[in-house]
């Protein structure tokens, strides 16, 4: 199946294919594609799943703090889900050629790319709610963009991820709404987990267009539908009437209605910073590592005893 | 990092006793039993489910409605003293779903179950035929049944519909916001 690189377009079976996608029809995987076509899927596929694995952190961390035991059993499933959403996508990126254990390897080396808005800390319960809301809701709108993209399997895991992302999202607005119609503390908490969590999250969906040298291609083969401003300018308006209408600011002097086109304007972006995060230098991306290094090392006797019994009783692995 | 590199296991998911098992993805695992319990950790943290095959991918044999026009046949002969002997097939039907279990057929090798396959399981249109040993398949027993599917029943929370948002964000909008009560 390997193509010579930088030459798709001089092969005959090309023609085909994108005809093959301008008729919504799904690409599988023992189908021909272009090389460049299973690249690009490869590393928006593994930061993905890489996103969902390192995602559990900044939330793993208040399991032991929930507030009460139902916020407790919430935050487990969640967790819990992103850890099953990681392996959904491991399983979509492998049917193009990668194993696990590369991906894998690559993330704990610090040499794979995933989600900036993970590198944040969670500096108390309100941002459980906020991560819920803003996080969340920014990632299903990707996520149903996604699950309409050309290739079966990513599409086949985006529409199970979307439909367990919903419960995501609302178990975390309840929590917004409660905070912000509750005690002057609580919302004067959620109120700082909104400055905290606005400008992360409007980053999330990644440059500007015209800084996103990969999008006509991923928009010419329909694994993008839309691109990352008119995604994020989906966010914004579907967020700022809602947050005021919690009585909450939104850290941003700038923010306007642009009535004459029906959209909330935002100001600018410091892209320093989140040029910054993405390169390794955010607020948490040592410490996500790091935790994600001892979980596998600390696993490592799991996996041993896993082996062992396998080999006793002739399973799959036995010599 | 070699020793995670485990065999990967397709998994078939029932959802109801009245429908057919279909292919919901794969895991790892050192061996069935184990891709049993990932796959329940993976694919059933939700209701319904009421059956799991785990199948390793590598005794799987398919063929596309491609291969088949062209009549390029896997090379898949049989194992040496290998007898006739029942084979589940699972097809794909359409492109944007996922492969199911669509009946049974015997043969000396998969190749040859490939054959009966297509001669004897009548569906149209099959875009993927995939068949595998029965005797390589692990599935749930019944009585495993509460303890594998229980956990996923009694766990509300984890549906959407279980959070009134919406209709709590409507109230507050419409009490608080620029539509004054009764206006």
């Amino acid at each position: 199946m390997a193509e010579p690189k930088n030459a798709p377009a001089a092969d005959p079976r090309l023609p085909a294919f994108e005809q093959r996608i301008g008729r919504g029809e799904k690409i599988e995987p023992g189908d021909w594609m272009p090389e460049e076509y299973r690249q690009q899927l490869i590393r928006m596929i593994s930061q993905h799943a890489h996103s969902e694995v390192v995602g559990m952190l900044p939330e793993g961390a208040w399991i032991t703090r929930a507030p009460s035991l139902r916020r407790k059993l919430v935050l487990l499933a969640k967790v819990q889900d992103e850890a099953g959403h990681g392996q959904y996508l491991y399983h979509a990126a492998e049917t193009l050629g990668i194993s696990r254990e590369e991906m894998l390897e690559a993330l704990l080396a610090g040499k794979a790319k995933y989600s900036s808005v993970f590198n944040y800390p969670t500096l108390n319960w309100a941002d459980i709610g906020i991560i819920g809301w803003f996080v969340d809701g920014a990632a299903i709108l990707n996520q149903t963009m996604l699950a309409r993209c050309s290739y079966g399997p990513y599409s086949r895991a985006m529409i199970r991820i979307s439909a367990e992302e919903s419960f995501h999202h609302k178990q975390g607005k309840e929590q917004v709404i409660l905070y912000a119609r509750g005690t002057a503390l609580q919302r004067r908490m959620v109120q700082e987990a909104v400055e905290r969590w606005w400008w992360p999250t409007l980053m999330m969906f990644g440059p500007h267009d015209q800084a996103s040298p990969n999008t006509p291609t991923l928009v010419r083969w329909g694994i993008k539908t839309k691109t990352n401003d008119e995604l994020r300018q989906v966010f914004v308006n579907q967020t700022v009437p809602e947050i005021h209408a919690l009585g909450l600011r939104l850290p941003d002097p700038e923010l306007r209605f642009e009535s004459s086109v029906g959209n909330w304007i935002h100001g600018p972006i410091d892209w320093d910073e989140f040029w910054r995060v993405v390169k390794g230098d955010g607020p948490c991306n040592a410490e996500r590592l790091a935790t994600r290094r001892a979980a596998h090392e600390q696993g490592q006797w799991v996996r041993e005893a896993l082996l062992a019994y396998s080999r006793r009783s002739g399973g799959a692995m036995a010599a | 990092m070699s020793d995670t590199q485990w065999p990967r296991y397709q998994v078939f998911h029932q959802a109801r006793p009245d429908r057919p098992h279909l292919n919901a993805g794969s895991v790892h695992a050192p061996d069935p039993e184990l891709a049993l319990l990932n796959a329940r950790d993976v694919f059933v943290r939700r209701p319904p489910c009421v059956s799991l095959w785990v199948v390793q991918a590598a005794d799987i044999t398919g063929l596309t409605a491609e291969e088949l026009a062209a009549g390029q046949w896997p090379e898949r002969p049989a194992e040496p003293g290998r007898a006739e002997e029942p084979y589940l097939v699972f097809i794909k039907r359409e492109a944007r779903g996922t492969h199911e279990h669509c009946g049974e057929v015997q043969g000396s090798s998969p190749q040859q179950a490939l054959q009966r396959a297509v001669r004897e399981v009548k569906v149209s249109p099959a875009l993927v035929y995939w068949v595998c040993p029965k005797r390589s398949v692990l599935a749930s027993e019944p009585d495993q049944g509460p303890s594998l599917f229980g956990p996923a029943q009694d766990k509300p929370y984890r549906d959407q519909a279980f959070y009134h948002t919406d209709s709590l964000m409507r109230d507050i909008r419409r009490n608080d916001g620029q539509e004054p009560e009764g206006s």
